[in-house]
């Protein structure tokens, strides 16, 4: 595979300030106000839990299953890491919002024209060699931005340098994520879902890599059923018994 | 004759046309509310609960309730038993007005409901959605077409009728298999789409098999929705139809959820759920009474002669079944997916308003169907009604000929 950006956030290192919140709505051009949760005008929110701070927003899955979900394409894994959302496409199922193992799109119910915001990983700025606005703007280094296998790197160096849970989320958790994060605090105190650590598109997958099979193997079958039952009744009928024939309307009309 | 049935029942009649009319109005809100003011103010959804009532009633339940029609369709035609052929047509109607009325709730439902196109040209395959959407338009167009003959044999035009019932004759059989297949897959994938919730979906729902229980739950379920129709037809819509055979459908309904009984059981112990069946939770009551209602209810029912022999029974039996069905469903989409959601969705009130006056629009066209076309034998003039359903048309057809 391509090497794709990513994302590690470390939270022992957060303060807090909501700097990445504001580049973030600054970036997007949405209302300064500081919101308490994710919403269609604020796609990464730092979440108290305790005395830490958890950053939220969306994780960039390797395999996504909103891009898995979406009937019409609208959202896709680019080559570049980020997963991309084409709101001309999108009709408004909400599927993704479903299908998100982390429950992270938000849907505009408010608007008559509703679409889906979800971070995007600052996609346009990074093609411009540009840092994502939330990492531009951390003071303290908790959010940084690179290469995917060596951020993976820095937190596993990070962690055996002690002091962090033994556990990098992201690296498994819906068969591996674009966003990382390492924590000196058990993660599920903090509010992270538990996510399935496996590829969530194979989970449909299977189902429908049926189908071939199902429309062969059901067609023949049904086939075959017809065709035993057209038998029997010539054979009833050639016997003449039948109690009345299997005259339809355009038979008798051709007649 | 007709204005003295009409008097007698007039007193009725206005009671049903003032519910009617209250629908009406109550949808006609919410349809405003929807269309000018947007889901925040006309539904309940969320972010945490993205797909609510319209997704669990309207789609899921609109779907799975109308698999009497393919099931019907291949016992006659594939399986020729000539016994169900009388309510065929019945079966594919309701069917094809679940199916409408599906399509008719995607308006309401989907965020951009004028692209619902989009689907044709812009295509996913690796989603499960976007099966779902092709299965349903290819399998309404086959539902349209198979229904398609009730109507054109009211053509006043012998030569354009006969043209197209030849040309119907050629390519029925095909018709009808393509639609078994058809359904077949988007019954399944209708429960392939919860796969994707695999740790939201409390562990007495999700399944990796969630494709198979959907698909067999439906069929007894479309089954039992057929013979409401069917019985609520005789009572109160002058149809002549021996109710020997609503016994007859119902036949099969108790075996079919007996299958779906062992399987989802068997399907439970292999995920590991058994230990949430005894856990004092709202989703364990909610699961018992879809087994309830489902499955331990009709069964004993439907074992009983008393209940199966007599239609009135029989009638509510299926309703339980429907009602079952439908709880189920409404499990799958809110009620599994609460705890890890972290909402209490109850649908705001305009929700259940648009749904049911798409219900009521489905339920007026059936009417109007069974009483301006041939769909079931009627009590008008009595010589026709001795012979089976298909060779009265026949003979009407050919009289329409001379």
């Amino acid at each position: 595979m391509e090497r794709t950006r990513a994302i590690l956030v470390d939270i022992s290192k957060c303060i807090g300030c909501r700097s990445c919140e504001q580049a973030c709505k600054q970036v997007h051009g949405f209302p300064a106000e500081s919101e308490l949760k994710l919403s269609p005008t604020n796609l990464t929110v730092i979440e108290e839990h305790g005395d830490k701070f958890v950053r939220k927003m969306c994780n960039h899955c390797q395999e996504p299953a909103c891009a898995s979900a979406c009937l019409v394409g609208a959202l896709k894994k680019t080559s570049a890491g980020p997963v991309t959302y084409d709101g001309s496409k999108c009709i408004g199922c909400r599927y993704c919002l479903v299908a998100c193992p982390f429950s992270v799109p938000r849907y505009e119910w408010s608007k008559l024209v509703p679409y889906v915001k979800k971070c995007d990983m600052c996609a346009v700025r990074q093609e411009k060699g540009q840092p994502p606005a939330c990492v531009e703007a951390c003071p303290t280094g908790a959010s940084i931005v690179g290469w995917r296998e060596d951020l993976l790197d820095e937190a596993e160096r990070r962690i055996l340098g002690g002091g962090y849970v033994k556990h990098i989320y992201g690296s498994e958790e819906a068969g591996g994520t674009s966003v990382f994060f390492i924590s000196d605090v058990p993660f599920e105190k903090l509010g992270f879902p538990a996510a399935p650590k496996q590829s969530m598109p194979l989970l449909t997958a299977n189902a429908l890599g049926d189908v071939p099979t199902v429309v062969l193997v059901g067609g023949s079958l049904l086939s075959g059923l017809y065709w035993i039952t057209q038998r029997r009744e010539a054979v009833a009928r050639a016997e003449g018994n039948i109690a009345y024939p299997r005259t339809t309307s355009n038979d008798k009309e051709r007649s | 004759m007709t204005t003295n049935v009409s008097k007698m029942t007039l007193p009725k009649m206005t009671l049903w046309r003032m519910i009617v009319a209250l629908i009406f109005a109550a949808g006609f809100y919410a349809t405003y509310a929807r269309f000018a003011l947007g889901f925040a103010k006309a539904t309940h959804l969320t972010d945490a609960q993205p797909w609510g009532l319209w997704v669990g009633i309207g789609t899921l339940c609109g779907v799975g309730l109308s698999a009497g029609g393919f099931a019907i369709a291949a016992a006659v035609y594939l399986l020729g038993f000539e016994r169900y052929r009388p309510v065929l047509r019945a079966a594919v109607l309701v069917s094809f007005l679940g199916y409408s009325s599906v399509i008719a709730g995607m308006m309401y439902e989907l965020g951009l409901p004028w692209r619902i196109w989009h689907p044709i040209v812009m295509w996913n395959r690796h989603s499960m959605l976007f099966e779902v959407s092709w299965c349903v338009m290819l399998y309404s167009t086959v539902l349209a077409l198979e229904f398609s003959p009730a109507l054109v044999e009211k053509i006043p035009f012998a030569g354009i009728r006969s043209w197209y019932l030849k040309w119907h004759h050629e390519v029925l059989i095909a018709l009808v298999l393509i639609g078994v297949v058809l359904s077949s897959l988007h019954q399944s994938f209708l429960g392939g789409l919860y796969l994707l919730t695999k740790g939201k979906l409390d562990p007495l729902w999700y399944s990796p098999n969630l494709t198979t229980l959907f698909y067999l739950s439906a069929i007894p379920a479309g089954l039992a929705v057929t013979i409401i129709a069917l019985y609520l037809s005789i009572r109160s819509l002058d149809v002549k139809l021996d109710p020997r055979i609503l016994t007859e459908v119902s036949r099969v309904i108790a075996p079919l959820l007996a299958i779906y009984a062992i399987f989802r059981a068997v399907d439970l112990s292999k995920n590991d759920a058994l230990g949430y069946l005894w856990m004092w939770r709202e989703e364990t009551l909610s699961f018992w009474l879809e087994i309830g209602l489902l499955v331990i209810g009709p069964i004993i029912l439907l074992n009983m002669d008393k209940v199966r022999n007599n239609p009135r029974n029989l009638y509510w039996t299926c309703a339980m079944v429907v009602a079952g069905f439908m709880t189920n469903r409404v499990d799958v989409s809110v009620t599994g997916l609460q705890r890890t959601s972290g909402v209490y969705y109850v649908p705001q009130w305009t929700e259940f308003a648009a749904t049911l006056m798409v219900l009521t629009v489905a339920v007026m066209v059936f009417r109007y169907c069974v009483i301006y076309l041939d769909i079931l034998p009627k009590n008008g003039t009595s010589t026709e009604n001795k012979l089976p359903p298909r060779l009265r048309w026949a003979i009407k057809g050919a009289a329409a000929e001379a």
